[in-house]
């Protein structure tokens, strides 16, 4: 083994421990597979691989948010580990996704494991401070990005650790259709990211919107960023029409309490 | 300055580094504490033990101060970072006889103002921008990624700068932007959704390789059958009932994804479905 494929492992090892704490906090890199991707063929030396597979699962993760301390899959770890052992062993992106997305899937897992375990390191926090021990409170937290750390860290250091050759041959040994299917499934699984947004979203109101975005991609084929800007053009068009409905009541109303007052005047005079 | 006079006004000792240093933290640690009994909780007592240090020289103040923040807390981090500018500036004011006041409105805030600031953050922004980056890198092109990473820098600043306007703008900015943001996030909505109803036909993919066989005549019923009645005919139907599925509370999203696995394999070993 060279020694810049020592260091690659010891890179890709700690991008996937930092992954996460950015992911919790910065989000400036956080887990989306093209960013998370970029950085992962940097580091291997293939760009070109590490971005298809990014792209690859980047897809898959739309719409998939974990929102109000839910979990949802790693696609970013399945980005970094899938374009570990593709590049390392030259096995191609569907040996990407067998390998990324079963890892991804068990990551979540990990996390819920990690924050099991902060638990503790809350109430050790909170128990400090009612004890007056303030800078040990502010010492002890840093161990809470140390743990998250280790929910991505520790599984691709297996991958790395146990050998992308083994990987692949894993791979071999295990029969076409299953690896077929699993990249059929990379296929259908962005499915569920956007039966989630439709569900996060009020699409029985906006319904005419789902179906103008369906048409014009699936009969026309517009690409995604022309459908945007349609779709930020309807945006635009409702948000200056419904304020300006916000303020033609207001003065409606305001006209109204004039015209009252005018009414009172003539009877008045 | 008009903030500089709030400040003043609040608490003398507090400075515009003192808020920023409270931003940086909050937004640095933010979910990296996070635990099932409070979630966000100790992050925010970890993000603010430097500033309120400056509020409270008393200890045992000072104290009961942290305890309050350890208290459950959970929103989006751009939103948060302005509703505990505000408690902050709340805090500076009246020291711990604020206490009260300053749980109850986290308590109020932070489900609204995640409501509009998740689907802001987390659901359109990467939706919109993921796939339209997701296509180009499946051409080989980082472009999509370096435009998203460059955006991220941006928004980190906009997160820090959150706490110094929630401060100096106080609780009332912050009550009223919920029910503004409303429309707002409607709008962004339909952004939301026409891009939603194009990744139905582009994204999901489902094909079937089967062939009906009349005597010598082949029918594909990919490409002569299905395609004719709809393009994306498949994907259509996968959603809807994905969608259906998921109004079911057992069918949580990673049960889903298990059973589309199962399906795909089922569908690989018996050639109902290809790659």
């Amino acid at each position: 083994m060279s020694g810049i494929q020592i260091l690659q492992d010891i890179l890709i090892i700690l991008l996937a421990g930092y992954m996460t704490v950015d992911q919790n906090g910065l989000v400036i890199m956080s887990w989306f597979p093209v960013i998370v991707g970029t950085i992962t063929g940097l580091i291997m030396g293939d760009l070109h691989t590490a971005l298809v597979i990014g792209g690859t699962f980047q897809l898959m993760m739309l719409g998939v948010a974990a929102l109000g301390g839910a979990s949802a899959p790693n696609y970013g770890l399945a980005t970094i580990v899938g374009a570990f052992v593709a590049i390392r062993t030259g096995a191609g992106i569907n040996a990407a996704i067998a390998v990324g997305l079963p890892v991804g899937l068990i990551a979540i897992q990990l996390e819920v494991l990690a924050r099991i375990i902060c638990n503790f390191l809350a109430h050790k926090m909170q128990t400090d401070t009612n004890a007056h021990k303030f800078s040990k409170m502010r010492r002890e937290a840093w161990l809470g990005p140390l743990l998250f750390s280790l929910q991505t860290a520790v599984p691709t250091a297996l991958v790395v650790l146990v050998g992308p050759q083994v990987v692949k041959f894993i791979l071999t040994v295990i029969p076409k259709w299953v690896t077929n299917g699993l990249t059929i499934a990379g296929g259908m699984l962005p499915v569920v990211g956007i039966a989630m947004l439709m569900h996060y979203m009020p699409v029985k109101k906006f319904l005419p919107y789902i179906i103008v975005g369906f048409v014009l991609a699936a009969y026309l084929k517009v690409p995604v960023l022309g459908i945007a800007l349609i779709g930020f053009a309807g945006a635009y068009w409702y948000f200056t029409s419904e304020s300006r409905k916000a303020d033609t009541t207001a003065a409606t109303a305001n006209n109204a309490t004039a015209d009252n007052d005018e009414d009172e005047d003539d009877y008045d005079e | 300055m008009m903030s500089d006079q709030i400040q003043k006004q609040n608490n003398p000792d507090i400075t515009k580094k003192d808020l920023r240093r409270a931003g940086v933290r909050y937004n640095f640690m933010a979910v990296n504490l996070f635990n099932y009994e409070s979630q966000m909780g100790p992050a925010v007592a970890w993000a603010l033990a430097p500033i309120l240090r400056k509020i409270y020289k008393n200890d045992d103040d000072y104290q009961a101060a942290l305890d309050n923040h350890f208290n459950y807390f959970n929103s989006t981090t751009v939103m948060s970072s302005m509703i505990l500018g505000a408690t902050t500036a709340m805090e500076a004011k009246d020291g711990i006889k604020s206490k009260d006041a300053v749980q109850s409105l986290k308590t109020s805030l932070m489900g609204p103002l995640a409501g509009v600031g998740d689907t802001l953050v987390w659901v359109l922004w990467p939706t919109i921008i993921g796939s339209i980056s997701g296509y180009m890198a499946l051409q080989g092109n980082p472009l999509g990624a370096i435009v998203w990473l460059i955006a991220n820098i941006v928004f980190w600043f906009v997160k820090v700068k959150m706490f110094e306007v929630g401060y100096t703008s106080g609780t009332k900015l912050v009550t009223t932007l919920g029910s503004k943001m409303t429309l707002f996030t409607e709008a962004a909505s339909i952004m939301g959704l026409s891009v939603v109803g194009a990744l139905v036909a582009t994204v999901v993919k489902v094909q079937t390789p089967l062939k009906f066989q009349f005597g010598k005549v082949g029918l594909a019923l990919q490409s002569g059958v299905l395609d004719k009645i709809m393009p994306a005919l498949l994907p259509a139907l996968l959603t809807l009932l994905v969608y259906k599925l998921l109004d079911n509370k057992k069918w949580t999203p990673t049960r889903i994804i298990l059973l589309v696995i199962v399906i795909a394999l089922a569908g690989s070993f018996f050639g109902v479905f290809k790659a």
